[in-house]
């Protein structure tokens, strides 16, 4: 009954629609354009806006839109990282126990 | 000797850095702070905690969901939907066979006050216990920029004694929303009393026997609705020459203004308000005609301004941040909600684009998704907007004056309530569906509904428009029969061949 019903039809339908399924996005980031709903002068400015969204990010070192997962955060300091990082991984030693040793044990009595 | 004098180093520094942070509380930064508890701000609060970032959100309301549960959006359909159905019981239950009731049928607004109040009080404690259950910390304050990653916090009353005083935020997102904007020039004042914006209108403690909206755009036509309904002489003054608002198609917008006008609203378009005296008990607006000037007196009891809302960053001391905004007070966004600092982002009314909660609740969610993984998506081009009157208004994409600005070929299919049979049963026949496809690939564009379920409707528009459908794909899909939905359908068969029941 179905081939007959296809071969009685005018034509096939071949839908337009497109079924995007599961979102699976590239490794990196998408890159920065302007705001869709932007006013036209802002748009023709992106470029100034990016360039001061660029310097301002330079003076601060926190902040950024996807280090979080991407682990590509870049630290100038290495106690600006997470501990675990932090080689070598040593005992954090008291101030007493530093004059202890600097001292060859005479601050010990 | 050198080891030993970098750990001291180090030891000198992480006592600095800890004393500098000047926290409340020893906990580490948050990953993520939201600004606003509103439909933008709570939804991306939850969706970051459902991502895994340790989030808070800083709201000074005292009530979660912003200006669309507390003032807005939820109120306003209380009062619509309750005002219906008196409307109803005093001037359609006759005509249904339904006798008896009418004679009576008495209005009791105190009560519908309290069932309105108790459908924003669930809805807000419901969002409570949502950041209860998504571990998102709810900071009942005022936020205020020390700098881009720090915060100051002054607790509001009711908020919890261990509110702290600073908090320090990876990503900090601004979801500060919007403030009724005043008249223009100041002229008139609102005084929440006898001027009122849609604030007040919602609080109104006896029905007006004239009131007078400033503005034909959703608000003023949704409250103005209420108000009628419940015994008000309305009278709507619109500066432009057509009602509904931005975005709304001209043919529907004559058959709205004809529907409401057959209901009992009066229009005054084309028509500029330039003051308003109170006096005796009465306020006195004066109006003058765009056209040719010819100035009248408007005499209310009640006047609303609903001219339209503008951002609110009040207290936020953005300039700390060095967040940029507009000449409108707009801060200022890329197409991945980043300011010009790269670790605040912005969302909802205080942004770019409609001021509108389910665009605010889209957005909150891209934002968080661009925040933890680099990509997120809004489509602003099937955004739908919907007025709550009766007959609900509705329309996502393109309108055909937008189409013929644009020098698009385009096919239109119309389908009239008159001709749907569950409208028929109803006796709701007023309206129709309007779908404006491109002409060479029959891709639906945009979709324009005036009629019952409108509002709901319009959501198979939108699915049609995000996914590129084409009008002959939703013709020949199955809607269930008798329903309203049928209407969506036959207008996708008069756009892509003919209609079977018209």
């Amino acid at each position: 009954m179905h081939p007959s019903l296809r071969c009685c039809s005018a034509r096939a339908h071949t839908p337009l629609i497109k079924f995007l399924g599961k979102r699976v996005y590239p490794s990196s980031s998408a890159a920065r354009h302007p705001h869709p709903a932007a006013p036209a002068e802002f748009k023709e400015h992106f470029p100034q806006f990016l360039a001061r969204m660029n310097s301002a990010e330079s003076s601060t070192h926190t902040g950024s839109t996807s280090s979080l997962e991407s682990g590509t955060a870049i630290y100038t300091e290495f106690w600006q990282a997470p501990p675990r990082f932090w080689k070598p991984r040593v005992r954090e030693l008291e101030e007493d126990e530093m004059e202890a040793i600097m001292s060859g044990g005479a601050s010990s009595y | 000797m050198l080891h030993l004098r970098r750990v001291a180093q180090k030891n000198l520094i992480r006592a600095s850095r800890a004393s500098t942070r000047g926290l409340a509380t020893a906990s580490e930064p948050y990953d993520v702070v939201v600004i606003g508890g509103g439909p933008g701000g709570y939804v991306a609060a939850i969706k970051a905690a459902q991502l895994g970032l340790r989030t808070a959100c800083v709201e000074k309301r005292g009530a979660l969901g912003g200006t669309c549960l507390n003032v807005g959006c939820i109120p306003s359909k209380a009062m619509l939907n309750n005002s219906h159905l008196y409307h109803q019981a005093q001037h359609d239950f006759a005509r249904r066979g339904i006798d008896e009731i009418v004679a009576t049928v008495s209005l009791n607004l105190p009560k519908m006050l309290e069932a309105k109040t108790n459908a924003v009080t669930g809805l807000t404690k419901g969002i409570e216990l949502l950041f209860k259950q998504n571990k998102v910390d709810y900071i009942k304050g005022s936020a205020s920029f020390l700098s881009s990653t720090r915060l100051s916090i002054s607790a509001i009353s009711g908020a919890a004694e261990n509110t702290p005083t600073e908090v320090e935020a990876k990503n900090i997102i601004i979801a500060t929303g919007s403030e009724v904007s005043p008249f223009p020039g100041g002229a008139i004042t609102i005084d929440e009393q006898q001027i009122v914006s849609s604030t007040g209108a919602l609080e109104l403690k006896e029905v007006p026997k004239k009131m007078v909206v400033i503005g034909g755009g959703i608000i003023g036509l949704e409250m103005g609705s209420v108000w009628s309904r419940l015994g008000a002489e309305v009278t709507v003054v619109e500066f432009l020459g057509a009602i509904g608002g931005a975005g709304i198609d001209e043919e529907v917008a004559k058959s709205f203004q004809r529907i409401l006008g057959k209901q009992g609203l009066k229009f005054k378009l084309n028509t500029k308000v330039l003051s308003a005296e109170k006096k005796d008990g009465k306020v006195y607006l004066q109006a003058e005609a765009v056209k040719d000037g010819k100035q009248e007196t408007l005499e209310a009891d009640v006047v609303l301004v609903a001219v339209g809302r503008r951002p609110y960053t009040e207290g936020l001391n953005i300039e700390a941040a060095g967040v940029e905004m507009d000449n409108r007070g707009r801060v200022v966004i890329d197409d991945q909600f980043t300011t010009s600092q790269k670790n605040i982002k912005c969302i909802g009314d205080v942004t770019f684009g409609p001021m509108l909660a389910h665009k605010a609740e889209e957005e909150g969610i891209a934002a968080v998704e661009f925040i933890k993984s680099g990509h997120g998506h809004v489509n602003y081009a099937a955004i739908p907007s919907v007025v709550y009157t009766h007959p609900e208004v509705s329309w996502v994409g393109k309108t055909e004056q937008e189409l013929k600005a644009e020098g698009v070929k385009y096919k239109v299919g119309k389908f009239s309530f008159a001709a749907n049979s569950r409208a028929k049963t109803n006796l709701d026949t007023e309206g129709f569906v309007k779908i404006l496809t491109e002409a060479e690939t029959d891709r639906i564009l945009g979709a324009h509904i005036i009629g019952p379920n409108a509002g709901e409707m319009i959501a198979e528009a939108v699915l049609a428009l995000e996914y590129g459908a084409s009008s002959e794909d939703v013709a020949r899909t199955t809607h269930a029969h008798p329903t309203l939905s049928e209407a969506f359908k036959e207008a996708a068969m008069a756009a892509s061949s003919k209609p079977i029941h018209m």
